[in-house]
């Protein structure tokens, strides 16, 4: 048993056939496979969570979610769309019920307002190195504090679309299965998306 | 099409969302009208600040959620001492406190008399002596009322060397291959990239250059491989990784180790490219590779 798995570990990456025995593995209760396919995912959904949730410990949270209802729904999938579709979906549906009750209990996550304006605390984290030229670097704070602001103006599923196509680069028919919609309303929705950022930034656009 | 409709349709035809009928009446009305071109500079410019606000998730945050994730679960939760304890004291009484606290401490002090020295602990590290970490695989009990326990261990060794010495090649390129550790990934290759023209080595970069799941990976096996851009091997890489890598940042580096010669294999990729690539920047790329290549930019 042990074997077929490794194998199945070493092909992490390959081809959608691979792709489809690991699944077939871990529907069987192969644990090994079902790290292998976490590993070949993960990082691109902690991205994701971490993009549009903007708090590290709320994409933990997502991410832990999004992995432990695909360990246990897993058998429910029978490959009548692509598994990165299946998980995405599963992904945006947490990270959009993060949004929604951020929205009603207006939680301001990760950002904090400071004489700068509104700082997302995940980049001042990032920033702390010292920076070579100060005019830069404030010019550089100043649009992120406006970027967070023209993204806090959006709705949720106006921000999922942003992220899922301007950050994860996903086509808009795509985003559409994702999100269970068709490609005409997300195309409607990214343009709507756009039309606040261009206005949210102003000067900066 | 109008400036006004010009002006609303430039996000989508930045993205690549627009129609094949929509997107030529957009491309004619902008060739004719300044204003409406340098707005849709200004939409450009927009964009590239936006692609500078993306987070790449830290390395450690996804190394905590992989061990929070396939971290063994206990079958049964066993309340802690200090849970136990803080029952216990709860459930005296004021006045039985003194008292209890008396009984404690002799507790403790006969249990100390009493307990052998040399007590065999779960922490075989104080055992030994020796620095060796161990993860308990199973525990099974027997007939004869024992119990069997499969461990694996790991013992830390050190090991130093030059990077011309076989077996030091040899345990940097199985620290290459280590999928639990990007950084150590990174580390690895850094040290590799001087050393590409071995074809152990090169095949290594080339793996991680198409598999490896982290973009700083295969950024640091594409810089180790840039001075191998005339080898076929490297080349089909370089062209997977154009037509299949989710960065835009790879497969613009990928255009430029593939475009430093003349190649006329490349003219029908990037043909195919400048139709179906989502990113702007690597279409434009080739686009100018094919004008620089004197080739046609379409296919008929």
């Amino acid at each position: 048993m042990a074997q077929p798995a490794a194998a199945v570990v070493s092909a992490r990456l390959a081809p959608k056939v691979e792709e489809a025995e690991l699944i077939r593995a871990v529907q069987q209760g192969d644990q090994s496979a079902f790290e292998a396919l976490v590993r070949s995912y993960d990082q691109s959904v902690l991205g994701l969570a971490m993009n549009l949730l903007r708090s590290p410990e709320d994409a933990r949270d997502a991410y832990q979610e999004a992995f432990l209802r695909v360990y246990k729904n897993i058998h429910l999938f029978r490959f009548d769309c692509s598994f990165y579709t299946w998980l995405y979906r599963i992904v945006t549906n947490i990270c959009l019920d993060h949004l929604r009750k951020r929205k009603i209990r207006k939680e301001e996550s990760a950002v904090v307002e400071t004489s700068d304006g509104a700082i997302d605390r995940t980049y001042a984290l990032e920033e702390n190195r010292p920076a070579g030229d100060p005019e830069r670097s404030l010019w550089n704070r100043q649009l992120n504090a406006r970027i967070l602001a023209a993204l806090e103006e959006l709705t949720p599923r106006e921000r999922m679309v942003f992220e899922l196509r301007h950050y994860q680069g996903m086509r808009l028919r795509t985003i559409g299965e994702i999100l269970d919609t068709t490609e005409e309303a997300a195309k409607n929705c990214l343009f709507r998306a756009t039309q606040k950022m261009r206005a949210g930034l102003g000067d900066f656009a | 099409m109008n400036c006004d409709s010009v002006k609303e349709l430039s996000p989508l035809y930045l993205y690549g969302e627009l129609a094949a009928r929509e997107e030529d009446d957009f491309e004619q009305h902008i060739h004719g009208c300044a204003p409406c071109r340098a707005n849709l500079d200004r939409e450009k410019s927009l964009h590239q600040n936006l692609d500078r606000f993306r987070m790449q998730p830290p390395l450690q945050l996804l190394a905590e959620c992989r061990r929070d994730l396939f971290r063994p679960k206990p079958p049964v939760s066993k309340p802690t001492f200090g849970q136990v304890f803080s029952a216990f004291w709860n459930s005296l009484g004021m006045g039985a406190r003194p008292a209890g606290a008396l009984a404690l401490v002799a507790m403790g002090f006969f249990a100390a008399r009493l307990t052998p020295r040399e007590a065999g602990g779960a922490n075989l590290a104080s055992v030994t002596g020796e620095p060796i970490l161990s993860t308990i695989r199973s525990v099974q009990p027997d007939p004869s009322g024992r119990v069997q326990i499969a461990l694996d261990e790991t013992r830390r060794r050190m090991v130093t060397g030059n990077l011309s010495d076989g077996n030091i090649e040899r345990l940097i390129l199985a620290a290459v291959r280590d999928e639990s550790n990007a950084g150590l990934r990174v580390e690895s290759m850094e040290l590799l990239k001087d050393r590409a023209s071995s074809t152990e080595v090169r095949d290594v970069l080339l793996g991680a250059l198409r598999n490896d799941p982290n973009p700083g990976v295969r950024f640091k096996a594409m810089e180790a491989l840039h001075g191998m851009g005339s080898q076929p091997e490297v080349r089909r890489t370089l062209s997977y990784v154009l037509q299949n890598d989710q960065n835009p940042g790879l497969r613009i580096q990928a255009i430029d180790i593939l475009t430093q010669q003349q190649d006329a294999d490349l003219v029908g990729m990037f043909q195919q490219l400048v139709t179906k690539e989502s990113n702007n920047y690597v279409r434009q790329r080739c686009q100018k590779a094919l004008e620089e290549m004197n080739a046609s930019v379409g296919t008929f």
